[in-house]
């Protein structure tokens, strides 16, 4: 079984592009291989001017998993230490830490934190280098509506300065939005496009009904 | 109490085993095969120790006595002069050997019976097997009793004052670092795996040899705290016998140390589970604690077992630590080096495997 078949996708500078689709899909594999830790049977993978994997690049790169990987025995500020340290960012740790507003649990020992709050320090480890690319792989789940909202003022700050975001989600209200989205469902990428071009294209008023419309195709 | 409930739970955990084939094999396997370990290691015919038989009687009964001791089982004992044997103990091929003196004969018509006994003196089995047969010997061919048999025993290494616990404590340092760093590490490897970190560190502009040399450091760091208490409660609690330099044993037991880290990192690879990683105890453990000669002599092992036990690193530690702590060797002995050369080439060869378990692009 292959986990992508034939998907080509450009995105832009400063944009943020959602990845949708159902799980299952190939979202997790599409986000792996672009950090090099997946090899495509055919075809490349280019990053940043680069064909993954290319350690330079992966400076430049944060990438979020789906579970937060962190070393629960360890603090917020350690966490996010270490993933400086690799980095070479250790001076941007408090500033990463106040981006998701963890300052003021710095010295909780990860086990001790909340699924929220986890995922936050999990988003600190990923951007504290500054990285020109942001891979999140399904960020916001299991976290509440009001969190949510919060991650996307981060990440809109970020595109603000100059960063590219690539997040994962089968969430239709938070693929809304996004600049650009692509519609993923096994393993191929049926549309792609505004939230306005997908409904267009589908010829209907939401966003959902344009995903159900769209990715049932000749994909199915 | 409601059965239902009680088998519910019985159930769920024989589903459990079901999917984890590999435990089941395992705890069904592992005894049966470290019981056949054991049984071919004690009765498959091991190569008795070798005895040199020195007769320098110039009577009669010290040949009687080396007629008798030729043919005992508990020993395979050969005729030699007294320059030969001397070397063969120095050299380790002899277990010991044993010397009717000129006046051998002479004496025991007064009534006393006294062979010398030179040990090597650094592995309490074959000592006990040579004093047996030399006994068992003495008590074959002088049939008549009034006699007094006063065997003059000398040391080559060692001596009398030498408990199991000299034999044991030299070689039980070196596994008990070995079996402690293995698992610490390999658990701590996993638990890196299992909760994402690992997949995360792939994707920053870590290398691999990096990634590995920095648990080396880490792991390697808290394994050389552990060998110095180990080393210092053996030498100065237990007063475990030493005749060699604390600075040998120290790098001995830090290569080990090393091995096993980078052991534990590779092995890490096939354990999916913490639970999993406890089963490579009897996997790798369990056999060098029976082969590796810290109980048993390798050269008194069946010649199957000796090429197995040849491959083992411990058994070179085993080697190493007895040779520094019992024998005193410093490095300007072959058997040492050899035993440091293998020490190093061990450690070399399981960062290398460590390091290759790190690619990228693995799915």
């Amino acid at each position: 079984m292959r986990a992508l078949d034939g998907v080509s996708l450009e995105v832009r500078r400063g944009e943020v592009y959602g990845l949708l689709g159902p799980n299952g899909s190939g979202k997790t594999t599409l986000i792996r291989m672009l950090v090099g830790l997946v090899a495509p049977d055919a075809g490349e993978v280019t990053v940043l001017g680069a064909r993954m994997p290319d350690l330079a690049v992966l400076g430049r790169i944060g990438y979020m998993t789906q579970a937060a990987a962190l070393y629960t025995d360890l603090s917020v500020e350690e966490n996010v230490r270490f993933f400086a340290a690799v980095t070479g960012a250790e001076k941007n740790v408090a500033e990463a830490i106040d981006i998701v507003e963890l300052s003021d649990r710095r010295d909780s020992v990860v086990s001790t934190l909340s699924g929220g709050m986890r995922q936050r320090a999990s988003l600190a480890c990923a951007l504290v280098h500054q990285p020109q690319l942001l891979l999140l792989d399904e960020p916001t789940v299991g976290i509440d509506p009001q969190l949510r909202v919060q991650f996307w003022e981060y990440f809109r700050t970020l595109t603000a300065a100059g960063a590219t975001i690539i997040v994962s989600s089968h969430v239709m209200d938070e693929a809304e939005r996004c600049d650009r989205l692509g519609l993923i469902r096994s393993g191929h990428l049926l549309a792609e496009g505004s939230v306005d071009d997908l409904r267009r294209q589908a010829g209907v008023d939401r966003l959902e009904d344009a995903f159900l419309k769209l990715s049932a195709g000749p994909a199915a | 109490m409601n059965g239902r409930r009680v088998l519910a739970i019985t159930r769920r955990l024989l589903q459990q085993f079901r999917r984890d084939r590999r435990t089941l094999a395992l705890l069904f396997v592992a005894p049966l095969v470290i019981l056949a370990l054991l049984g071919y290691l004690l009765r498959g015919g091991g190569s008795s120790p070798a005895v040199g038989v020195v007769n320098e009687d110039s009577g009669p009964v010290g040949g009687a006595v080396a007629t008798q001791l030729l043919k005992s089982s508990k020993v395979s004992a050969s005729q030699m002069d007294r320059p030969t044997a001397d070397d063969g103990l120095r050299a380790g091929t002899l277990a010991g050997y044993v010397l009717f003196p000129a006046d051998f004969s002479l004496r025991a018509r007064q009534g006393v019976i006294a062979p010398e006994i030179h040990l090597e003196g650094t592995q309490p089995g074959p000592a006990a097997a040579v004093v047996g047969a030399v006994t068992g010997a003495l008590q074959g061919a002088l049939a008549s009793s009034g006699t007094r048999v006063a065997p003059k025993v000398f040391y080559l290494h060692g001596g009398p004052n030498l408990d199991s616990l000299d034999y044991l404590g030299a070689a039980l340092i070196g596994l008990i670092v070995f079996f402690l760093v293995f698992i610490v590490t390999s658990v701590s490897f996993l638990r890196e795996r299992t909760q994402g970190t690992l997949e995360r560190l792939m994707a920053t502009p870590l290398r691999r040899g990096e990634i590995v040399i920095g648990y080396m450091l880490g792991f390697g760091l808290v394994a050389l705290v552990q060998s110095v208490l180990v080393l210092l409660f053996t030498l100065y609690v237990l007063h475990i016998h030493n005749q060699g330099g604390v600075g040998l044993i120290f790098v001995l037991v830090a290569l080990l140390a090393v091995g096993a880290v980078n052991l534990g990192i590779f092995l890490s690879v096939f354990a999916r589970t913490e639970f999993q990683a406890v089963q490579f105890i009897p996997l790798v453990i369990a056999p060098q604690v029976l082969l590796s000669g810290i109980f048993f002599p390798v050269t008194s092992e069946p010649v199957p077992l000796q090429y197995l036990s040849n491959v083992l690193p411990l058994t070179y530690a085993v080697y190493g630590l007895r040779e520094v702590m019992l024998k005193g060797s410093d490095l300007s002995t072959t058997a040492l080096q050899v035993d440091l050369l293998v020490g190093l080439a061990f450690a070399a060869l399981v960062i290398a495997l460590a390091a290759a378990t790190l690619r990228r692009r693995v799915a």
